[in-house]
């Protein structure tokens, strides 16, 4: 967190695509430890958001309690799921349309998330 | 009831030759899971199988009650119970310090936290059927909660979902049948007991 508040990084869906996923996760999570906090234009699977759980556990340290994220565009169900698998398959990676917002949990608190919308208040203060 | 519930496991094993399956108890910190997995484990063998405790992540390692041993339908089954870690995206040992524990203790506790929900994270290949329970005092809807339910759904492991704490005043388990409509919901008291029965009656009528 620099000394003048929360620097909120926005990555385009294209700049996203020039990366694997365990790539981008690893440039996520760079950024996320340095206090940023990263508005992505795209959805991430279910499977996606475990890696990313997963790989930000093991990089947990006394600096570095973890990460909040947020989606827009989580589908739970098995109709909307199968919806996703068919668009996919017809449009390519039209699957991935939506957000996903992943920062420090030491910055973002207060989450609010609804199936349509999501917000958090960025603290601005070390804890 | 008890009795059903040992069908029910006879029922759902029964075609496979492995009788060595797994229920995973899943859901965040705090929801109810090691009291939840004390109440089944009492009933099939008379013994409780993890340590309960108000301070978040108490369950750091997968507790596992292996090869609880069922008779019915004229065989013997045996079942793994498992009680996971608490799921969560981020572990703080100031959380832990906040309950009381030093300093060290708390940082090793949040070492283990970490551990624990990456292997409650790999077990999600792992399990057969799973409960997955949350506070009903508690927003249900969480990236997290999303997360563990969707990655089920992506393994068509059947899930049964647990609106824990309704003796709490303050309960309300409508909000997750709300967030979750798409799987049954039962609403319990895993540490009054309260509704148990109801929850036994729910796995025999829905995943058998």
């Amino acid at each position: 967190m620099s000394d003048d508040g929360v620097t909120i990084e926005f990555l385009s869906r294209e700049k996203l695509s020039e990366n694997d996923f365990s790539d981008k996760i690893e440039t996520v999570l760079e950024k996320v430890r340095n206090d940023a906090v990263l508005v992505l234009e795209e959805a991430w699977t279910p499977q996606e958001k475990r890696d990313l759980i997963e790989s930000s556990m093991k990089q947990v340290d006394e600096d570095f309690p973890g990460v909040e994220f947020m989606g827009l565009n989580a589908e739970p169900s098995k109709i909307n799921r199968a919806k996703r698998m068919f668009f996919s398959k017809i449009f390519n990676e039209d699957h991935r349309r939506g957000l996903t917002i992943v920062g420090n949990s030491r910055v973002m608190e207060k989450i609010k998330e609804e199936r349509d919308s999501v917000s958090f208040l960025a603290k601005l203060e070390e804890a | 009831m008890i009795g059903k519930l040992k069908e029910l496991f006879s029922d759902l094993f029964n075609s496979s030759e492995n009788e060595d399956k797994s229920i995973g108890i899943y859901g965040p910190p705090n929801a109810g899971k090691s009291t939840l997995a004390n109440q089944i484990s009492k009933d099939l063998t008379g013994e409780e199988m993890s340590n309960v405790s108000e301070v978040p992540h108490e369950t750091r390692t997968v507790e596992k009650k292996e090869k609880a041993s069922i008779e019915a339908n004229g065989r013997e089954l045996e079942i793994n119970l498992l009680d996971m870690p608490g799921i969560s995206t981020n572990v703080d040992f100031k959380d832990f310090s906040e309950h009381g524990i030093e300093e060290d203790e708390a940082k090793g506790r949040a070492k283990e936290a970490t551990k624990g929900i990456v292997e409650a994270i790999k077990y999600l290949d792992d399990v057969d059927a799973c409960l997955v329970i949350f506070d009903a005092t508690e927003d249900p809807y969480t990236q997290v909660n999303v997360t563990i339910i969707g990655n089920l759904e992506a393994k068509d492991i059947p899930i049964l979902v647990v609106a824990n704490k309704i003796d709490l005043e303050e309960a309300e388990p409508e909000r997750v049948r709300d967030a979750f409509p798409q799987h049954p919901v039962v609403e319990i008291s895993a540490k009054e007991g309260q509704h148990i029965d109801k929850l036994y009656e729910e796995i025999v009528g829905r995943l058998s």
